[in-house]
């Protein structure tokens, strides 16, 4: 009995070690981009979650109605996340960076309103065309496949790599392009980089677009791993900013930190305490880092 | 040149006592069109003072309607007592919580704050759902016990009600405190160094945005007989009265009624449009805030800016 | 009085113009059309199908002549799953559109927000797809107030029940299971199906293993199909509305051994192998109605003249907001009168045979007055499975049209 027991616990453990890597990969790839674009633009975007949906709903449209095949439903829904960003950032976002009404202090305010709307804009109708019932993309890689004895479905190793590739391209991106450096100059000093004649407007689109692939990517992959539907646009911008948050707003690394954190702690709760408080850890979390160390576990200023 | 507040007031008195005479000629419907509206104008007014003065966005002002509304109806269920001790335990109740929320939310700035109060949302419908057997759960609650069946006495009740919140809200706006706070608001620093104490100044905003959210959450459940998440906690609802403020014109509390009104007959009037009804009426708000932040009550007044 | 003054009186007067223009006329007519008014998640997949019903069950009644000459007329409000704009939307049907009775909602949160209106306004409202229990036991707690409510479809526990009879012969009988799983998502209408289930389920010979909640908000699964299959059971007893899509996907794509049966309304839906790309194969549902199923020899007809009207076939809810129309048109013409409280004994007395079983309505003294009365003699509900892209009935057993058929991951008897 002693063996089975241990048997046992051995496979809980790497179900909790598996099942949590993929779902902090997933957040990672949409805290990151959200934490980019705030880190660069300053624009903390509530109409994150809703973005992710438009990718993961036309992917799926292209899916039901073009009767396209996954890689086709994939690349039209991480081209509609990317069109979306862009047109978030020329309608709604620069008109408020740019306007004279406004005083410098509250624009911050009006962005955030303006993008909580966007967001439900975008929500709504989403929903009148496409119902808010929940849709799901059909999976590039099927099957499952065992690892350490634990049957583990393919998809989820898939999702785990791209969004490692996703992040890993984005970081030598950053680090080792041109153009990536004078975002990141950019993201430390907007004032700075226009004396290196650097269009820090061109900074700003590149970003948005960088941004609108990321959230394209993590729309599909969750919802071929997950499933979505408009009702998830909510909690998955309040998922992300709780990340960001965690790790320190403005700071890209810290919120891949903290996505590991809250989706290992929540995979954690799920399998050993109860699936009804899955969330409350990750919650509570939030509220001590909030209150001990606000600036976040990784966090500059 | 502002318009001075003794003047807006009568002008508002205006309005309500006009508005008073609707039940002799208004159908039940359009009645309970605007008690729906008063009740919400008393949100948002409430949320004017916080953010409008006091600089402090609220996502959650919910969380604040959502605790007075579900103690109010709570203790009706448990234990029947007159509705008004319901009424005043929910009021309690919510200043409470909005000392609750205040003290670890004032400690921290800007994005960190508005995130604090939607945490404090979520938490609270998350407790609302998972203690159903108490709370009704996702279903929702209904009381035994309602103000009034007759439509003229609720209509009366919240139009008086949110005119006399409004007059002393505003009048508070307006009052050397409304001025320290405005003051803390923009510049906290320099008010802090003037002397002001900011951190007390603002809990008084929040308390007082409490207080009269919870009193207004609690009426209404004794108007609807129900309450729900949906209909008292949801983000949704919060992100309707941040509108309303917003687009009746922020600091200026008496806009967020207007913008209140606003808000309701036009979803009422899109309403063959269905679902499209919703997207429009946020697709307006959008385009308020992008070209005229200053809403309607700015575009009427179209006071000079203070620089 | 300065500009800025002006400007503001002259809004006060437009809104007080605004205002008037939205009251309209209050009339009444005698001999005029019979309003039964459809408040309805118009754009959700489940609710467009109750206004839809309803018309349809209206234009046939007119057509035969309607209620000793009067014609009815379907007023209908879109409520956008919002109970506040249910309530806004009673009101308005009630007190400014004169309508003689309401058929609202398939949402238990939008039709507990009405209850207390139906009651004030006096209005005889019918649900056709809500499931919670509180409606009716409500009605026991007031019933002089609340009598106008009535349950057109089953509460939780006897959808429990429904399912635990269809257990008995499916899984029990023909599989020789004896082991189950209860999951269910942690919401108040599951906590009496649950409550039924973990009494029903051992009287009908299958042993509750473990009864797992979890969060409605959850999006990965697999946590849940891991613990419960190192539990080993038979079967996993399902209770899931506000999720449907996601866990099944999911347990597709685990391979989890072990086959779902019990409450999944998202299954119900025929849209439901497209939104799951398929995953769904195999997945056992409780239902009132399925594609084929004559339930009643009233049922494929009304099928057969919705699809035709409007290009897809009913919802589940479309099916009870059809019987709705006509019993309550029964009820009007039994009763001879218009009026609410002659109108509620006469519902009170239905006896009608609709298009899912025979409608009866429980009484005053019973713990849940105007609920539907589940049972052999009146509606037994249904048991389908998804099997190929269609929806197949599998009991009861005279209106079975296939048999059971699992995946190949599905491995039967898995308990040791």
């Amino acid at each position: 009995m002693g063996s089975e027991a241990r048997r046992d616990a051995m496979t809980v453990f790497w179900q909790i070690l598996i099942d949590g890597f993929a779902i902090s990969s997933l957040y990672a790839l949409g805290a990151t981009g959200f934490a980019l674009i705030f880190g660069v633009s300053g624009v903390l975007n509530l109409s994150h979650g809703s973005l992710m949906v438009a990718a993961v709903v036309a992917a799926w449209a292209a899916g039901d109605s073009l009767h396209a095949g996954p890689y086709m439903g994939a690349a039209v829904g991480v081209a509609v996340g990317f069109s979306l960003s862009l047109l978030t950032y020329f309608v709604v976002v620069n008109p408020l960076q740019r306007t004279r009404k406004i005083r410098e202090e509250e624009k911050e305010i009006f962005i955030l309103t303006a993008t909580l709307l966007w967001g439900i804009m975008i929500q709504q109708l989403i929903a009148y065309f496409y119902t808010d019932n929940a849709k799901t993309v059909a999976p590039i890689v099927q099957g499952v496949v065992a690892i350490a004895g634990v049957r583990t479905p393919s998809n989820e190793i898939f999702t785990a790599i791209v969004c490692g590739l996703a992040i890993a391209l984005l970081w030598l991106l950053v680090n080792r392009t041109r153009a990536g450096k004078a975002v990141l100059a950019a993201s430390m000093n907007p004032r700075g980089i226009t004396l290196l004649g650097v269009e820090l407007s061109h900074v700003y689109v590149a970003v948005w677009a960088i941004y609108g692939v990321l959230v394209g990517v993590a729309g599909v992959l969750l919802g071929m791993f997950l499933g979505i539907s408009s009702y998830s646009a909510g909690p998955l911008t309040a998922s992300a900013f709780s990340i960001v948050v965690l790790g320190g707003l403005g700071s890209v690394p810290g919120a891949l930190v903290a996505a590991y954190v809250v989706g290992y702690l929540e995979t954690i709760t799920a399998y050993l305490i109860s699936p009804a408080y899955r969330t409350i850890p990750a919650l509570l979390l939030l509220i001590l880092v909030m209150y001990v160390r606000p600036r976040g576990l990784l966090g500059r200023r | 040149m502002q318009i001075s507040t003794a003047r807006l007031l009568l002008i508002g008195l205006g309005a309500v006592a006009v508005a008073s005479f609707l039940p002799l000629w208004a159908s039940g419907y359009v009645l309970g069109l605007l008690i729906l509206a008063y009740y919400f104008g008393v949100f948002a007014m409430a949320w004017d003072l916080l953010f409008g003065f006091a600089g402090e966005v609220n996502f959650g002002p919910t969380f604040l309607i959502g605790v007075g509304a579900y103690t109010a109806g709570i203790l009706d269920n448990l234990y029947q007592p007159p509705i008004w001790l319901c009424i005043a335990a929910g009021t309690a109740a919510a200043v409470a919580g909005g000392l609750v929320l205040a003290l670890p939310a004032l400690r921290v700035r800007g994005p960190y704050f508005g995130l604090t109060t939607l945490v404090a949302v979520l938490m609270l419908q998350n407790f609302i759902v998972v203690d159903a057997h108490l709370t009704g759960g996702e279903i929702g609650l209904t009381v035994p016990d309602v103000i009034s069946i007759s439509d003229t006495t609720n209509y009366l009740i919240a139009l008086w009600f949110m005119a006399i919140s409004g007059a002393i809200l505003f009048s508070l706006s307006r009052s050397p405190v409304g001025l320290i706070l405005q003051a803390s608001g923009q510049d906290a620093v320099q008010a802090g160094a003037l002397g002001f104490n900011v951190t007390k100044h603002k809990i008084t905003a929040f308390v007082i945005s409490a207080f009269f959210s919870g009193l207004a959450g609690s009426l209404l459940v004794f108007y609807l007989g129900s309450a729900s998440v949906g209909t008292f906690i949801d983000v949704t609802v919060g992100v309707q009265i941040i509108i309303s403020a917003v687009l009746g014109g922020r600091r200026t509390i008496l806009g967020a009624v207007l913008g209140s009104i606003f808000l309701i007959a036009m979803s009422e009037a899109l309403r063959p449009l269905g679902d499209l009804a919703n997207f429009i009426v946020f697709g307006m708000a959008l385009i308020v805030v992008l070209l005229y932040p200053n809403g309607f009550f700015g575009l009427l007044t179209r006071t000079r800016e203070d620089a | 009085m300065n500009r800025s003054g002006s400007r503001l009186a002259a809004l006060a007067a437009g809104t007080a113009l605004v205002a008037l223009t939205l009251a309209g006329p209050a009339s009444a007519q005698a001999n005029g059309p019979i309003k039964i008014g459809v408040i309805a998640e118009a754009t959700a997949v489940a609710g467009s199908s109750i206004p839809q019903a309803a018309q349809l069950a209206a234009d046939e009644i007119n057509a035969a002549g309607g209620i000793n000459g009067r014609k009815i007329e379907i007023v209908s409000y879109d409520n956008h799953s919002s109970a506040a704009e249910s309530v806004r939307a009673f009101q308005r049907a009630a007190t400014q559109d004169h309508v003689n009775a309401v058929i609202a909602s398939y949402i238990s949160e939008v039709v507990l927000a009405l209850e207390p209106w139906a009651g004030r306004l006096k209005t005889v409202t019918v649900t056709p797809g809500a499931a919670s229990d509180v409606i009716t036991q409500n009605i026991a707690k007031d019933y002089d107030h609340l009598k106008y409510m009535f349950h057109g479809y089953a509460t939780s526990t006897s959808i429990a029940d429904a399912t635990c009879a269809a257990t008995k012969d499916l899984l029990v009988g023909q599989l020789h299971m004896k082991t189950a799983v209860v999951m269910s998502e942690d919401a108040a209408w599951t906590t009496p199906l649950d409550a039924e289930y973990v009494k029903c389920l051992p009287q009908v010979g299958l042993k509750v293993l473990d009864h797992i909640r979890f969060s409605p908000d959850t999006t990965d699964f697999t946590p849940i199909f891991n613990k419960i299959e190192g539990e080993k059971p038979d079967v996993i007893m399902t209770g899931i509305s506000h999720v449907g899509v996601q866990p099944t996907v999911q347990w597709k794509q685990q391979e989890v051994p072990i086959p779902m049966f019990g409450v999944s309304s998202q299954a119900t839906n025929s849209s439901f192998w497209n939104d799951t790309n398929g995953a769904t194969e195999g997945v056992l549902y409780q239902g009132f109605s399925g594609p084929d199923v004559a339930v009643t020899p009233k049922t494929l007809p009304f099928v057969q003249a919705f699809a035709k009207r409007f290009g897809h076939t009913p919802s589940y809810c479309g099916y009870t907001a059809y019987d709705e129309v006509y019993y309550i048109a029964d009820a009007i013409k039994r009763a001879g009168s218009v009026d609410p409280d002659k109108l509620v004994d006469a519902m009170e007395k239905t006896d009608y045979v609709g298009t899912i079983g025979r409608v009866q309505f429980k009484g005053k003294d019973t713990p849940n007055p105007h609920a539907l009365k589940i049972g052999p003699d009146t509606i037994t509900g249904l048991m389908l499975q998804w099997q190929s892209g269609k929806q197949v009935n599998l009991w009861p057993a005279k209106v079975a049209n296939g048999k059971l058929k699992f995946p190949s991951f599905i491995k039967i008897g898995s308990s040791n």
